[in-house]
């Protein structure tokens, strides 16, 4: 079975959810709701490298506030 | 049938490619031949002149010579249809005017039934019948019943209207046109470009390297119950809609209802890129007159549907259409040449068929001098276990084929259900993105995703230090951790002293909120006390697996980024110079931690910190660190099923960087019980037994591979805990029986999870799951408390119960991710669309599917699976058995189609050190049964992966057999004729004379090939040679030895070494032992083991009683054995025989240690006398004996000649013994029934044949009464007949072996069994 996530050629989006955390999603299918486009459509790589430039804290949004930093 | 056939003969033809394979079939499932029968019936309403329609039978069968064809298979293995010049008529005729209306009916179709059931001879043409059957004066049915062979669905309405044709004509045919002789199509078909389409096809099913099957495990024997039906008409309204969109994308209607099928299939398979069958009329338009030939034309061709995700239904129908476009001159192409090219057989388990056939007499209106016909019902043979049949019409109407046997009525609906979802989405939405179809409903999707899902406990966010905290303050004096040997104990108050006094240390040394400590700990209490602090003070453990090499610590230590690295002083020194800016803090050795206060450091922690940072490895590179947050760890720890008084003391054995010991620590510590710390080193079976009783532990956990292991040595170690968990790799059953039977007291849980998702996610007790007897497979139960698991598709659309998808994880322990590894983690932990806004779900990479009843199964890589031998077969369980070797590394395990297309298990070993092929199959062989030990060992530097980091096994070398059967040339013309019978049943070029058989993937159904084909070339050899000399010139050295004839004595030595005290099983009904062979080596090298034999074959005169042989044997075995303590047993009759000679020798003062039954029951009615023994003897071992002789008295020589053709081990008898088993089954039957049993002392090793035992006593009813011992009963997945096949042979010889070694341990420390 290819896996929706492992398509090389593959068309996707990069979502980001209102803790900060970024996901790497096929373009065929829905977005899921509590997600924004951070990406639109792209190549997969293209897609990872955009993610591993952005989320540079892996904290949710909630711990970065909490831990007051 | 000699001259009578001949002047019969008309001419003969070959088979057309459908015929191959039906042919093929048929004589593969002789005795099940009605499911390749047709039948129709068609109700004649009105004055019926039966005389006429029986004459234009006759004419029919004249007039069509392919009708009169009989099919034989040649000496070569080919097949001709030989067309006789005459036939009679089949044609009866019932009244059943006279019954009660009410009866008629019901009378009628039995009678039609009754044709259907009753098979055809391939040999004896007419392979067609006719019933008339009178309803009433004016009413008539008419029953065809025909062998699929003959012809096809197409072919019905035309003979229907030929027949009616010839009826109103009294049978005369002078006005009619001459049919096309079917010969005509054969010499078409010999003239078509074979190659152009092999090429053709082959290009089409590139890339398809494996079966698409809705029932993987159905077998190929479709049974012999008809399929069951469920009809679907569409409404006007979508059938409009779809004839439209197939005009709108110029596609045929067949293609629309391909495509949908496609779509279904790849939801009911969890594929992207699926084949199934399609029928087409397969006419060749240039044949002239070919639309009104009767005979068979239909092919069933593969048809490949591959879908991305992305397509939409518009550009799949377009792109589906062209490659059937390429494909319609090459549709003359049998199917079994077309699975040959691709090397996948089958190729598919479904078919569909669009039923636009020519003309339809019925409605056509022809004038039958005031006859007219109703269609009653038809029957096509199907042997599909899904078959879709669609009617064009106004409406279109559907017709779902299912066999009852792999779905249920509601299995069939539902996917009908899902095939009209998909038809509407093509119809209605082409530029949709077909992926986003749903097959399920809407009840079935809150099924899967919300009912079958971990209990919703609102349980609120908690740390892992203010839980600790609580319980410390509620319980101050309660132990809290233990050394299960050395006795050191600390309290809940004691513990969290020393925990705050060095996380003020650690706090001092710069830890702060969410800093990551490297841990370098052997294990000791100080591993909880260390854990402890780190968290306290706020930071994020980092443990280092202990058998890390230094310099992959040294790279742990800095990807974590930790200022400190904890140590205790055994690993001190492997913590000097390792060059890391970490400071080394040595717990137990640190002058400055008595200073520190042993008061809480009062560090706030938030539940969405980080409490592990655990390394598991990568597919590729360097291991990734998975973050395990506060709240994950409480929430496993306060699951309701970890919460309970079983994980109330836990052994804490696993090492510190394996996500067990997140359980292992804190399920006790977070819930007030005590953890207890096993000393450092690996544990056995003995060693866990000792420190369970040491520590009074309740509960702990063990990997698959450890329980598999203890399971088998020493199934009795677990016996005082309370519970067990398991998981890691797919559970064995058979382990886990062991030990449930071993541990009456103990419950056994397979527990799933990665670590990604903080260790267990499912959960699933094993003695309720393994108390159906029919349960194979070790599931993984449901999702802990407020876990959910979905199984989705390539879609991302959740699957329907029973079909694969891949596991996705979310809710309760669904970690942070990978520790700076962004873009790892966002294609890992990605976004929920199931769950709460913004969730996000873990992707496992696990293939599971949901059950029926809702409970998860594991696949592992279900693409993987292969068949050996017929025996389903998981690499992944191999693998498990090599890797536990300590030399390997890394093993990976396919199976391989060599030139002869012979399947093989082959093994690809990364060696850490110096190992050689003969070591790691002696290992292998040692864990696995025969048929899963790896044919071939081939030493790798390191296994190759694809870019995307999975095993790339296009990479994997081919192993060369032929280099490794190189060897010396054989010298005598024995060896000559070995070595040639070695290479041709292993499908080599050569084999020398100095290679082991079993060396090169010989197993002992070869072996049995290799004496067949050497007593063929005239040397006098058994099976037992083979398995004790092994290569062709030990073998020939010992020709001859053997002073009995062919191992027929009376004692048959199977394994005559070892040290201790010898086992005796007494043979079944036929009288021979050789079936214990497979016993042998799952017993183990140290235990000798003999076969006793029947007299019969070395003197005339048969014995008269159970007791007879009972004290003939016994003087048998004291030749080998002169005094106790004795082992016996026996299967079947040898059961009451070895029952006897056991109470014989406790009478005479002898001491019996150990007696096994195998599925052997006394005071029977067996019937003997007036059953028919030949036929059960001979399907006792595989012979059906319609196959031998139709009449049902078959001869000998048939018999001997079809056991030579199998390579039966029975063909190495001459017919003489051959007659000899048939004379001692007789006997033997009748003696079963005689004997009556006294009394035993002691217990009795009991094995049941679950299958087919309709009648028979329950072993504890039936040996009970008898028995002062225990009556230990083991079920066996088994008919009586199969229990030595070599799959229930492993089970049983494993607990064989398990009880033997049990008992020998016993005597060792107190000689008491003799004592009851």
């Amino acid at each position: 079975m290819t896996n929706p996530f492992e398509d090389p050629d593959g068309a996707y989006l990069v979502l980001v959810n209102h803790e900060g955390q970024y996901s790497l999603w096929p373009s065929f299918a829905e977005v899921p709701a509590g997600w924004t486009v951070a990406k639109t459509e792209d190549t997969r790589q293209a897609c990872l490298d955009y993610i591993a430039e952005h989320w540079t804290d892996m904290r949710p949004k909630s711990l970065i506030e909490a831990m007051g930093d | 049938m000699g001259t009578a056939v001949k002047s019969q003969l008309e001419d003969v033809w070959p088979l057309s490619p459908l015929q191959q394979g039906l042919f093929f079939h048929a004589l593969y499932d002789s005795g099940r031949g009605d499911v390749y029968t047709a039948q129709i019936a068609l109700d004649l309403v009105g004055p019926l002149d039966a005389g006429a329609l029986r004459a234009a039978a006759e004419t029919l069968l004249r007039r069509h010579a392919n009708l009169r064809a009989g099919f034989r298979q040649r000496k070569d293995g080919g097949a001709v249809q030989i067309v006789h010049r005459r036939v009679r008529l089949p044609w009866h005729e019932a009244d059943l005017s006279a019954l009660a209306p009410e009866h008629r009916e019901a009378e009628a179709r039995a009678l039609a039934e009754a044709e259907r059931l009753r098979p055809f001879d391939l040999a004896r043409p007419p392979l067609l019948r006719f019933l008339l059957i009178r309803l009433a004066p004016d009413r008539h049915r008419l029953v065809f019943t025909n062998h699929h062979i003959l012809l096809d669905g197409w072919s019905t309405p035309v003979l229907q209207t030929e027949l009616f044709a010839l009826y109103l004509a009294r049978g005369d045919d002078a006005g009619m046109p001459r049919p096309t002789p079917y010969r005509d199509y054969l010499a078409w078909l010999a003239r078509q470009d074979r190659g152009a389409a092999e090429e053709a096809w082959r290009r089409a099913l590139d890339g398809v390297d494996e079966p698409t099957l809705v029932a993987p495990d159905a077998g190929d024997d479709p049974g012999a119950a008809p399929p069951d039906r469920v009809r679907r008409l569409l409404s006007e309204d979508l059938t409009a809609a779809l004839s439209a969109r197939a005009r709108a994308h110029a596609v045929t209607l067949g293609t629309v209802l391909q495509l949908a099928w496609g779509v279904l299939l790849g939801r009911l398979t969890g594929r992207a890129d699926v084949v199934f069958g399609a029928a087409v009329s397969g006419r060749p338009p240039e044949l002239p007159g070919v639309e009104q030939m009767i005979g068979l034309f239909i092919n069933t061709l593969p048809v490949r549907v591959r879908l991305r995700p992305g397509d939409t239904a518009a550009n799949a129908l377009t792109r589906l259409q062209d490659e059937q476009t390429r494909l319609m001159a090459h549709h003359h192409l049998g199917l079994t040449d077309i699975q040959r090219l691709t090397g996948v057989a089958p190729l598919f388990d479904t078919m569909t068929v669009l039923e636009n056939y020519p003309s339809d007499p019925a409605a056509a209106g022809t004038d039958l001098g005031g006859l007219t016909l109703e269609t009653v019902d038809g029957y096509d043979a199907t042997h599909y276990p899904l078959a879709l049949a669609a009617v064009p019409g106004r409406r279109l109407s559907l017709r779902l084929d299912y066999r009852a046997a792999l779905f249920s009525a509601d299995d069939a609906a539902r996917i009908m259900d899902g095939l009209e979802r998909v038809l509407e989405a093509i119809a209605h939405r082409p530029d949709t993105p077909v992926a986003r179809v749903d097959v399920l409903d809407g009840a079935g999707r809150a099924r899967v995703l919300r009912h079958w899902q971990g209990a919703v406990t609102g349980r609120p966010q908690e740390t892992v230090t203010g839980r600790f905290a609580r319980r410390a303050a509620h319980h101050p004096d309660a132990t809290a951790v233990r050394s299960a040997d050395s006795g050191e104990a600390l309290t809940y108050a004691e513990l969290d002293a020393r925990a705050n006094r060095l996380a003020h240390r650690l706090i001092g040394l710069g830890v702060r909120r969410e800093t990551r400590v490297a841990m370098l700990l052997e294990r000791s209490v100080d591993v909880v006390v260390a854990t402890l602090a780190v968290l306290k003070a706020g930071g994020v453990c980092a443990p280092i697996h202990h058998a890390y090499p230094r310099r992959r610590v040294a790279w742990a230590v800095r990807e974590v980024r930790a200022p400190v690295l904890l140590v205790n002083t055994p690993m001190k020194d492997r913590a000097a110079d390792l060059d890391v800016p970490a400071r080394v803090l040595v717990v137990d050795d640190d002058p400055e931690l008595a200073a520190q206060p042993g008061t809480d450091p009062g560090v706030p922690v938030h539940p969405e910190q980080l409490a592990f940072v655990l390394f598991t490895s990568g597919s590729t590179g360097d291991p990734k660190g998975v973050m395990q947050r506060h709240r994950d760890v409480v929430d496993l720890a306060t699951d309701a099923l970890l919460r309970t008084p079983a994980h109330e003391r836990v052994l804490v054995h696993s090492p510190h960087a394996f996500d067990a010991s997140v359980y292992e620590m804190f399920a006790p510590l977070l819930n007030g019980g005590t953890c207890v710390v096993a000393p450092p080193g690996r544990l056995d079976g003995e060693t866990l037994e000792r420190l369970v009783a040491a520590g009074d532990v309740t509960g702990l956990f063990l990997t698959t591979t450890l329980f598999n292991l203890i399971a088998e040595e020493r199934p009795h170690a677990f016996a005082r805990l309370r519970q067990v968990l398991t998981g890691g790799e797919a559970g064995s059953p058979a382990a886990m029986r062991r030990v449930l039977a071993a541990c009456p007291d103990t419950d056994v849980a397979n527990v799933y999870g990665p670590t990604e998702a903080t260790t267990f996610t499912t959960f699933a007790d094993m003695r309720r799951a393994l108390a159906d007897p029919d349960e194979t497979t070790a599931p993984l139960g449901r999702p802990l408390d407020d876990m959910r698991l979905y199984v989705l598709d390539a879609g991302l659309r959740p699957v329907p119960p029973g079909v694969p998808g891949e596991a996705y994880i979310a809710g309760a322990g669904v970690g942070r991710g990978y520790l700076d590894r962004p873009a790892l983690t966002a294609e890992r932990f990605v976004a929920d669309p199931f769950g709460a806004p913004g969730d996000r779900m873990y992707r496992t990479g696990d293939l599971v599917r949901w059950r029926p009843d809702g409970v998860l199964e594991y696949l592992d890589r279900v693409d993987l699976q292969v068949k050996v031998r017929g025996f389903r077969v998981e690499p992944g369980e191999i693998e498990a058995a090599v890797a536990a070797h300590p030399a390997v590394a890394n093993v990976a395990v396919l199976a391989r189609a060599d030139a002869a297309g012979v399947k093989r298990l082959v093994a690809y070993v990364v060696p850490r050190e110096d190992v050689d092929e003969a070591e790691l199959r002696r290992h292998a062989a040692e864990r696995l049964p025969e048929y899963m030990v790896p044919a071939a060992f081939v030493l790798l530097d390191g296994l190759p992966t694809t870019p995307n980091g999975k095993l790339d096994r296009d990479a994997l070398p081919a192993p060369d057999y032929e280099a490794a059967a190189e060897g010396r040339a054989p010298r005598t013309p024995e060896e000559e004729v070995l070595c040639g019978a070695f290479a041709r049943v292993l499908g080599l070029e050569r084999v020398g004379a100095d290679v082991g058989f079993f060396d090169l993937g010989g197993d002992s159904i070869t072996a049995l090939k290799v004496v067949t084909l050497a007593r063929q070339a005239g040397l006098e050899l058994t099976p037992r040679d083979v398995f004790t000399h092994r290569t062709a010139e030990a073998i020939a050295r010992h020709l001859g030895d053997g002073t009995d004839r062919l191992g027929l004595e009376v004692l048959l030595p199977l394994r005559a070494g070892g040290s201790r005290p010898p086992l005796f099983l007494v043979h079944p009904a036929g009288g021979l032992a050789w079936s214990y062979l497979r016993l042998a080596r799952h017993l183990g090298p140290d235990q000798p083991l003999y076969g006793l034999q029947a007299r019969a074959f070395t003197r005339a005169e048969l014995p008269e009683s159970v007791e007879e042989m009972a004290a003939d044997y016994l003087e048998q075995i004291r030749a080998v054995q002169p005094s106790g303590p004795y082992h016996l047993g026996g299967w079947s009759l040898g059961g009451l025989v070895a029952y006897e000679m056991a109470c014989r020798l406790q009478a005479a003062g002898e001491r019996v240690a150990f007696l096994t039954l195998i599925d052997a029951y006394h005071g029977q009615d067996l019937g003997a006398g007036r059953r028919d023994v030949l036929p059960e003897l001979l399907q006792g071992i595989g012979v059906d004996v319609r196959e031998v002789a139709p009449d049902g008295r078959p001869d000998i020589d048939k018999i001997m000649a079809l056991l030579a053709d199998r390579g039966d081990a029975l063909a190495a008898l001459d017919a003489d013994d051959l007659v000899n088993v048939y004379r001692n089954y007789e006997n033997g039957v009748r003696q079963a029934e005689a004997y009556r049993p006294g009394r035993f002392r002691g217990d009795v090793v009991f094995f049941t044949a679950r299958r087919g035992r309709a009648g028979l006593p329950t072993a504890a009813d039936n040996w009970g009464p008898l028995v002062d011992g225990r009556v230990l009963d083991h079920p066996v997945d088994a008919e009586h007949h199969e229990l030595l096949e070599p799959r229930p042979a492993a089970e049983i010889g494993a607990v064989l072996a398990a009880r033997l070694a049990a008992v020998h341990a016993g005597r060792r420390r107190a000689p008491r069994w003799e004592s009851r």
